[in-house]
């Protein structure tokens, strides 16, 4: 079986598995019906201050999981759904950001400082369709390089990384993600020292289960998803919860200013903001496929690049619609690249990484990585049809967001009214029921609140929460490879070393630490 | 009794009980007075937990039982058999796990937690068909073959999905005077997938190879059952090769010690019934998976086990 029967497998299982519905005639399959619903609710949580793209994909991977089972048919349906909310929260975010100056998500900050002036300028339609425009561009642009390097990549991987270049590659991704997130290096890898210690309580190949204090509780190791969702969710929360019982902010009453101005998407808009949206599609694709490196990140850069390169008669700040143009398509353009290292090294990058790597790890028939892209004569490669069906997935999320998403989106101002004091609380609840319908014991609720613990005072004592996460998933990953390599080489202590790529990754590792460590020793 | 007379047999006995008594058997005579609480072994998801769910759901339909699926997973089945162990023997609480979890797994730590004499056995469901596996390009048919290639100074990495079969591969080691790189994978899929792509030249492959070995792509280098693999009936035993040793495993379905005799034998016969019935799910899923069911029960179980153990801890002290 060829790489064009695998994508054609691929596409027909995305319009055919499971028909739910039919509309005109035409059967609607579980994956368009999911997909659908994540880019929706995607869009609805971007456009809701305080939520965000993962947010809603940790508390419906859970759900979903309950719903579909773990057998490889859910793969789809449930990765379908947590690409539309990636999808969706990345267009939605730019809602509030544009109306009422409140970034929906972290990475629309930089949409407010031209979006709201255009607002009260009365422009408040055209921004939004210049931040739709945007960020489906950069979207669909970074989807397009997605799949186009993964398989490349994947195949690369293959032939040319053997075991011990493998484990060399985990030591550097881990230290290049402690390196960049964060405000400083060290703490960094201390988090990221403490994911791998959590992940390594119970599991490893010995029969002997490590680290359990003899308990049956820790023996088959942590949950992970009550980990995850524990620092990642409940540590956001309560957090949250602090700061508003310290702040206990006024409240303005919101409102926005009336549309006066020229409201339509007119062509001569795009072409204005063309050069600027294609500079920072690159620029956030790029940023995507590091590791380690967000969305919020790239908005930054393409804003930045963005406006050295603006010579227009609106300055940026102002309500150039060019700045707006800029964000959006740095911020949109990662979503599609991060899955670049998820696709091609089982590598997550960043957060909405993370819960595409814990639904493959908790449902079976899909492990990301080279074994993926493996072509093999006469049998067709199931993973492969996999991996082809979510970039099928996509591509139908980027047409969904090119026609309906803008309307839909441009409805959105409402949900910036809900108050954070009521959404916390439900947020909290969610989540914890997520968790205890997916593993129906209190130890998985226990473990939740003792992580949520964890996240908060990691936040509270300046960690990042995201090495930690990153580390805790490939840190069994890291130990098998490591062991592996090791026997591998018969037993050769220095097989880290033994060859000229494992060499260069082991440096590259060094030098991305003694490079951010000495780019901040002033701070 | 086959399974279509069986099912005539609890039909007739829920319209007439006394006309059903006569007609039925012990089998048919003990029924649960609660839901079963069913402890698998085995993550969720994986080619043994479909297993057991799809037997659950098969005798909830055909015999109207209730059954409660739980994986308890964790150290080759010994988080499991430690749970297991302390439940109520009413024949209310059965967990499924390999043969290894009351073998070698249980003997491999100093405090497993559990014995062998801590449960009543049910029944196996399925078996391994173990192998020793190598890509067809590489030109070897038998074990023999790589063992040459090892003398010849070729360094041959083998894969192992269990520290008892990097065991077994030491004493084939031992045995012929060479030397392999054994490289441990959490399960045989990845073992095959390493075979695939060259990261190892030969591996042991609990049965998935039998798809890749029809097609041509891949050969079964060695037997590591009692007796000959199903698809590769041309290559020995690792008895035959004169490793006493059986590398193979089973899956079966455990009880706490002490459970009513019919409860186990009820049991015991209601998953054969399903499995041998070739129009159920569970059973055309053992089929597609495990190459068919394989039921053993009663004394024959026990013996198994006693067997497994005994075997595995002359394996120990061959490998000390």
């Amino acid at each position: 079986m060829g790489v064009l029967d695998h994508v054609w497998l691929g596409v027909v299982t995305v319009f055919t598995q499971a028909p739910v519905a039919t509309v005109f005639g035409l059967p609607i399959s579980i994956v368009v019906l999911m997909v659908v619903l994540g880019f929706l609710g995607g869009i609805v949580v971007g456009a809701t201050p305080g939520l965000g793209g993962p947010f809603a994909m940790a508390i419906s991977l859970p759900i979903l999981i309950t719903i579909f089972g773990f057998n490889p048919d859910a793969l789809l349906p449930v990765l379908g759904f947590l690409i539309g909310i990636m999808k969706g929260a990345t267009v939605g975010g730019a809602v509030p950001a544009i109306l009422f100056n409140t970034p929906g998500t972290p990475d629309s900050l930089m949409t407010t400082l031209d979006g709201f002036p255009m607002t009260r300028k009365g422009e408040a339609g055209k921004a939004l369709r210049i931040a739709h425009f945007s960020s489906a561009s950069g979207d669909t642009f970074s989807d397009l390089v997605l799949f186009t390097c993964a398989p490349f990549l994947a195949i690369t991987v293959e032939v040319y990384l053997d075991f011990p270049e493998k484990a060399a590659l985990i030591v550097l991704s881990l230290a290049f993600i402690s390196a960049v997130v964060g405000d400083s290096v060290w703490k960094g890898i201390l988090a990221a020292l403490f994911g791998m210690f959590v992940a390594f309580i119970g599991t490893g190949e010995d029969h002997h289960p490590r680290l359990s204090l003899g308990t049956d509780a820790l023996a088959g190791g942590l949950p992970l998803i009550s980990v995850v969702l524990g620092v990642l969710i409940l540590g956001e929360v309560f957090a949250a919860l602090e700061d508003m019982w310290r702040e206990k902010r006024a409240t303005d009453s919101i409102s926005t200013p009336p549309a006066t101005g020229d409201n339509r998407l007119r062509l001569r808009d795009i072409r204005r903001i063309l050069p600027f949206v294609g500079m920072s599609a690159g620029i956030g694709t790029m940023v995507g496929a590091l590791p380690g490196i967000g969305s919020t990140l790239a908005a930054t850069l393409g804003y930045a690049t963005g406006r050295r390169l603006h010579k227009g008669d609106v300055p940026f700040g102002e309500g150039a619609p060019q700045g707006v143009a800029a964000t959006e398509a740095a911020n949109s353009a990662v979503a599609g690249a991060n899955l670049i290292p998820v696709l091609s090294l089982g590598i997550p990058g960043n957060v909405a990484a993370v819960f595409i790597i814990l639904a493959t790890e908790t449902i079976s028939g899909f492990n990301p990585g080279p074994a993926v892209f493996r072509l093999t004569p006469d049998q067709i490669n199931s993973e492969m049809v996999v991996a082809f069906g979510l970039f099928t997935a996509m591509v139908f999320a980027n047409l969904l967001n090119w026609t309906v998403g803008g309307v839909f989106m441009r409805s959105m101002g409402i949900m910036v009214r809900i108050p954070k004091q009521r959404l916390l609380p439900i947020v909290l609840l969610l989540t914890l029921t997520a968790i205890y319908a997916q593993r129906p014991e209190m130890l998985s609720i226990y473990v939740t609140l003792f992580f949520g613990l964890v996240g908060y005072l990691m936040r509270r004592l300046r960690f990042s929460v995201l090495p930690f996460v990153i580390a805790f998933i490939l840190a069994n990953n890291l130990e098998d490879a490591v062991r592996q390599a090791f026997s591998a080489t018969g037993a050769d202590p220095w097989f880290l070393f033994s060859s000229p790529i494992s060499i260069g990754f082991m440096a590259l590792a060094v030098l991305v630490v003694v490079f951010f460590a000495r780019g901040r020793g002033g701070q | 009794m086959t399974f279509e007379s069986f099912r005539s047999c609890a039909v007739a006995a829920g319209m007439a009980g006394a006309l059903a008594l006569s007609a039925g058997s012990a089998a048919a005579a003990w029924k649960p007075s609660g839901p079963i609480n069913l402890m698998i072994a085995f993550a969720a998801g994986g080619g043994a937990d479909t297993q057991a769910r799809l037997i659950a759901t098969e005798l909830e339909k055909t015999k109207g039982w209730k059954i409660i699926p739980q994986n308890v997973t964790g150290k080759g089945g010994a988080v499991m058999a430690r749970k297991l162990k302390s439940q109520p023997n009413d024949g209310l609480t059965i967990g499924i796990a390999v043969t290894e979890t009351f073998g070698y797994n249980m003997l491999a730590v100093k405090k497993a937690g559990y014995s062998a004499d801590d449960f009543t056995y049910v029944t196996t469901t399925a078996g391994s068909q173990m192998g020793i596996v190598a890509k067809t390009s590489r030109g070897w048919k038998s074990i023999q073959d790589v063992i040459a290639a090892a003398k010849g100074g070729a360094t041959v990495k083998l894969g192992a999905m269990s520290a008892k079969l990097a065991d077994i591969a030491y004493t084939i080691e031992q045995k012929y005077g060479v030397k392999f790189n054994t490289v441990v994978f959490r399960g045989g899929r990845k073992v095959l997938n390493a075979i695939t792509a060259g990261d190892v030249d030969v591996g042991w492959v609990a049965g998935i190879q039998a798809k890749g070995v029809r097609a041509g792509d891949l050969v079964n280098l060695m037997s590591g059952e009692t007796t000959r693999l199903k698809i590769s009936p041309d290559v020995p035993t690792l008895g035959e090769l004169g490793i006493p040793y059986d590398a193979g495993a089973k899956f079966l379905i455990v009880a706490p010690k002490g459970i009513p005799a019919d409860a186990r034998k009820g049991i015991a016969g209601a998953v054969a019934s399903v499995l041998t019935d070739k129009s159920t799910k569970a059973a055309q899923f053992v089929q597609r998976a495990f190459g068919g069911p394989q039921l053993i029960s009663g004394t024959a179980l026990e013996k198994l086990i006693s067997d497994g153990i005994a075997g595995s801890k002359k394996l120990m002290m061959a490998t000390k």
